[in-house]
């Protein structure tokens, strides 16, 4: 016999509206068990939560049960409440009956009658609830990020700064991401290398930051507190311990590979550092276009060093470290707008993509930040194109954010570096960040034209050999425009990384239909993901500008921090073990289990569960034949008596 | 080209005889006299003196490798198969039930088996209807070549023209007749839990006496434990003392689980059983 207490919220008129409360509680009344049923406006309210403490002790209750919103919202609300009431906090049930009822219809009949069966079904399992016992492992202090971008290297300083390890992963050869492809940020115009650079800095000289360049994680094992995350180290062929950054062997060779850094603009050696304020600035080489890799002989780099640096017979090395937590950071691509052929990308030389117009400005860049053409001209005429691809229901819906507001930074750039006429082919200016519209009203009065009508086409010049014709409504004065111009910008749209699907399933993170990131909650867990332990920030989670990235990254610290400053914590005593008598060794338990919990005891003949990795998602007592797996309050009699409960109605 | 089978029993008897004498194995599972000639038994070898109960025959459609489950692991055990119980093995060689290393497979290319009851061929009827052991260490007798290839999904043409409800009707009344005995389970190498959980008392999962609801409950569930694992030898179907085409059943899984996940249980020792393992190219139409 147990003595249950039900406590039916109204969340306002949110449950209220579509069930009928009072009736609820007094059907509740009815149930077996049941010594008392109440309804009330707002029970995680402070009233409503000492009314369910009042009760407990009045009337000696031992199983509550919360018929309320999501458990994700305030199960951890209510179990602190008959906890402090002195029961075992595992004695509450949450039903949820706003977002799984309330909110999923408009019959006030069928919502009261689904409410019915489900708090049916949660009396005929509270019953057979037990106690458990919370288990506390030891947290380790490191953190780990991903991705060495603005939001990577900025939540790794804050982090070193607190006096936490930071291992920083980047799979490039260098820090600093997109940002240090620019030569301006908007709306500032403030130099890009200023700003970054003595952050690159910071992280390579900072005591507690372990940097790993030229890095992959390939293996996430363990769970919140406990990450241990294997991370392959790609063969660089340069012995970074012995190289001392002469760069001599850069000079001399002779192999050639596409500079990432410059977008493909134009060439680099096989040995190389990708800029020069790259971090560390030390080169690696690159197999494809290595000489010696390629024809078995030149080695010339080798010749060259005096440290004795270069090693043609470096592997790629696995190592394992330890976190407690981990910052995602791994930015964003552009998309390939090849594909979108009426806009003549990879056709017509005069067409740029942004990021290589972003190389052109920059002093460090292939033209030496003088923006000039493929064939070495000065443009006349340049349309800048914005939403290719974005906002684009063929292509990404989203908008991506950035690109007005780097548009108009690139027609001011123009403005100053060349003297030809601008033209911005836009949806919508959209510039709601501080300074935007300030930003925006600057460059109108820079003599920039301004077409508000999205660029159709890029055609060929019939009558200007070399030129191109912009095609396009404007849809101000309904008029179809075509002007010919020689040199249009792509402003394509951002989106994740393409190896973005591995890291997802590497820490288990969801996506949304683009591929970035989701967070945990929209508004209220913007930086946390539904895997405990792992934050994202940047542009990874979606398109965002520096301000924001940056912000995110400071927030993704702090959460990190949370974790991490604790020596101990609390795990989820409802994890699952084997009964080993009725264990048939088939090791489906093994197979399915996403943390690696369950192991095979050879010498018993029978699988067991580590509890210390368990995390109670349940599903390898879903998938063991014998049903010889116990899954702590899920049993399978619980989950039974509930399914009685609910099929009853 | 036909199948000697006499051929294939005396190659039977040498094999377990140097493999027992040179004491690579303990154990053959093998055939060996039953009834009549029609009845051979499933038979485990020990002793030399053994060896000359064994036969070979076209009714000899045991699966043997339903008692490799029973030994403790690490036993050396020597095991007669046909092709379709290869495929059993291979299947609990992927479930890590037996270790390859373990075991010496004799394989026998075969066909022309027949249900003793009936004296029908079984071939692609009831079995897979493959010719060749896809695992073996040592073959019995020679490959099958030119035999016609006949898919083993054939026999479900009519089944697959009933409609939902006339399946469901189908089965009520097929496994209404089902007497609860368990020779379904007993012959079937996959069906190795100990207890089976339509055994256990907590939760009771079904009424364990012959009745509707329980019948239901066991065979839906065992037809969905052998989901992606029934390497579809027909056992069960002729084990059961009532007739009870089973095979059906299975088989239809088994076609839905190939498309779905593009391989056939017990086939490849590196492949992994299919409804316990994730792969990210996996087709999601098992979640519609
Ligand atoms: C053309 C253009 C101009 C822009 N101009 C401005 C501007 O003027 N002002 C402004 O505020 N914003 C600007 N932005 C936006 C700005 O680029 C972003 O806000 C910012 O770069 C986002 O930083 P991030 O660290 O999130 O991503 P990224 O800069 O993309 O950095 C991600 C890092 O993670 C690494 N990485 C990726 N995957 C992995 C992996 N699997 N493992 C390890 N490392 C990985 C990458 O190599 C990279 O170093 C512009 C954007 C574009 C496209
Ligand atoms: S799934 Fe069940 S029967 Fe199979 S090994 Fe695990 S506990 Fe044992
Ligand atoms: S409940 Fe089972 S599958 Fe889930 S984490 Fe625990 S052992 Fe693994
Ligand atoms: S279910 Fe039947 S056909 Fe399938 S493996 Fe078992 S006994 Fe053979
Ligand atoms: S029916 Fe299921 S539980 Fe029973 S023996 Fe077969 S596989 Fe095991
Ligand atoms: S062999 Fe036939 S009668 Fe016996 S339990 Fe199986 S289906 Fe039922």
């Amino acid at each position: 016999m147990s003595r249950i207490g039900v406590f039916v919220c109204h969340c306002g008129l949110n449950i209220a509206k579509t069930i009928r409360v009072s009736e609820l509680a007094q059907f509740a009344s009815t149930l077996p068990d049941v010594v008392v049923a109440k309804d009330y406006k707002f029970m995680c309210s402070t009233p409503g939560q000492e009314m369910i403490a009042g009760d407990i002790k009045e009337h000696k209750l031992d199983r509550i049960i919360v018929a309320a919103c999501s458990p994700l919202m305030h199960e951890q609300t209510f179990r602190k409440v008959v906890e402090n009431a002195g029961l075992n906090k595992y004695l509450v049930t949450i039903v949820n009956i706003r977002e799984q009822v309330s909110w999923v219809t408009h019959d006030i009949e069928e919502g009261t009658s689904k409410a019915k069966a489900l708090l049916n079904g949660a009396v005929y399992r509270a019953r057979l609830l037990a106690p458990l016992t919370s288990r506390f492992i030891d947290v380790s202090p490191d953190v780990m990020v991903i991705g060495g971008g603005i939001a990577g290297i900025q939540a790794a300083l804050e982090l070193a700064n607190t006096g936490k390890k930071v291992y920083l992963v980047e799979k490039n050869s260098t820090i600093g991401g997109h940002m240090a492809q620019f030569d301006k940020t908007f709306p500032t115009l403030d130099c890009s290398a200023c700003i970054l650079t003595p952050k690159m800095d910071a992280v390579l000289q900072h005591k507690n930051i372990t940097l790993m360049t030229y890095c992959e994680v390939t293996e996430v094992k363990g769970y919140v507190g406990n990450f241990d995350i294997t991370v392959k180290q790609k063969a660089r062929y340069v012995d970074h311990d012995k190289c001392n950054a002469c760069l001599a062997c850069t000079e001399k060779c002779p192999g050639k590979g596409v500079s990432e850094w410059d977008e493909g603009l134009v060439k680099r050696k096989a040995i190389y550092i990708p800029f020069p304020q790259a971090v560390p600035q030390k080169p690696v080489i690159d197999r494809d276009a290595c000489t010696f890799f390629i024809k078995g002989k030149c080695r010339l780099c080798e010749k060259v060093c005096e440290q004795k640096a270069i090693d043609f017979e470096q592997q790629d090395t696995f190592s394992t470290v330890k976190v407690g937590a981990v910052i995602v950071a791994t930015g964003y691509d552009l998309m390939n707008t090849k594909p979108l052929v009426q806009y003549g990308y990879g056709k017509y030389p005069g067409v740029y993509s942004a990021l290589e117009v972003e190389r052109l400005f920059n002093s460090a860049g292939p033209t030496s930040g003088k923006v000039t053409l493929r064939d070495g001209k000065e443009p006349q005429a340049i349309a800048i194109l914005h939403c290719i691809g974005s906002r684009d229901k063929n292509n990404y819906e989203h908008c991506s954010r950035v690109c007005c507001m780097y548009s108009l930074k690139f027609a001011h750039l123009f403005k100053e570096k060349t003297s030809a006429d601008v033209y911005q082919f836009y949806i919508d200016m959209r510039a709601p960040g501080k300074g935007y519209e300030e930003f925006y009203n600057r460059i109108i009065e820079e003599d920039v034209k301004f077409i508000r009508g999205k660029g159709a086409r890029v055609a060929e010049s019939a009558d200007e050999p070399g030129r191109m014709i912009v095609e396009a409504e404007d849809t101000l004065t309904g008029k179809f425009i075509k002007l010919p111009v020689d040199m249009v910008v792509l402003s394509p749209a951002m989106i994740p990384r393409s190896d973005s699907k591995d890291i997802a399933r590497l820490f288990n993170l969801s996506t949304d239909k683009y591929g970035f990131f989701m967070e945990r909650h929209p508004k209220l867990a913007p930086l946390s993901t539904m895997s405990e332990g792992i934050f994202i920030a940047g542009v990874c989670q979606s398109p965002k500008d520096i301000p924001d990235t940056v912000a995110q990254a400071n927030g993704a610290a702090a959460e990190a921090l949370t974790i991490v400053v604790k020596d101990k914590m609390e795990l989820e005593a409802t994890t699952a073990m084997v009964n080993p008598a009725s264990c048939c060794a088939c090791q489906n338990c093994i197979r399915v289990c996403p943390y690696g919990a369950p192991f095979f005891n050879e010498q018993k003949g029978v699988s067991e569960i580590n509890e210390a990795l368990c995390k109670g998602c349940g599903l390898c007592a879903s998938v063991c034949p014998a049903s010889a797996i116990i899954a702590r309050h899920f049993t399978n009699d619980q989950v039974l008596a509930e399914i009685e409960g609910l099929m009853e109605f | 080209m036909s199948i000697n089978f006499k051929q294939i029993e005396d190659k039977l008897k040498t094999e377990a005889r140097k493999l027992l004498e040179e004491g690579k194995v303990s154990i053959v599972l093998a055939y060996g006299k039953g009834y009549d000639e029609k009845k051979p038994m499933p038979y485990v070898v020990r002793k030399t003196s053994d060896i000359e109960n064994i036969v070979f025959n076209e009714y000899c459609t045991a699966n043997m490798a339903r008692y490799l489950v029973r030994y403790p692991r690490g036993t050396k055990i020597a095991i007669a198969v046909k092709p379709a119980d290869s495929r059993a093995v291979v299947q609990l060689i992927q479930e890590e039930k037996v270790k390859r290393e373990d075991l010496i497979v004799l394989g026998i290319p075969v066909y022309g088996m027949k249900n003793f009851k009936t004296g029908e061929t079984i071939d692609s009827k009831t079995t897979c209807g493959i010719y060749n052991p896809v695992l073996y260490d040592i073959l019995l007798g020679e490959e099958v070549h030119g035999q016609p290839v006949v898919s083993p999904y054939d026999v479900l043409v009519d089944y697959e023209k009933m409609d939902k409800d006339g399946r469901w009707t189908f089965w009520k009344k097929e496994l209404d007749r089902c007497i609860r005995c368990y020779a379904c389970r007993k012959a079937c190498p996959m069906c190795y839990c100990d207890p089976c959980f339509i055994d256990q008392n907590k939760p009771k999962w079904g009424e364990k006496s012959p009745e509707s609801q329980g019948n239901l409950m066991y065979h839906l569930t065992r037809f969905h434990h052998l989901a992606g694992r029934c390497i579809d030898c027909g056992e069960c179907s002729r084990a059961c003392p009532v007739d009870i085409p089973l095979y059906l059943f299975h088989k239809k899984v088994a076609k839905e689980c190939e498309e779905m996940f593009g391989q056939a249980a017990g086939m490849k020792i590196e492949d992994k059983p299919a409804l316990v393992n994730f792969r990210v190219e996996d087709s999601d139409k098992i979640l519609e």
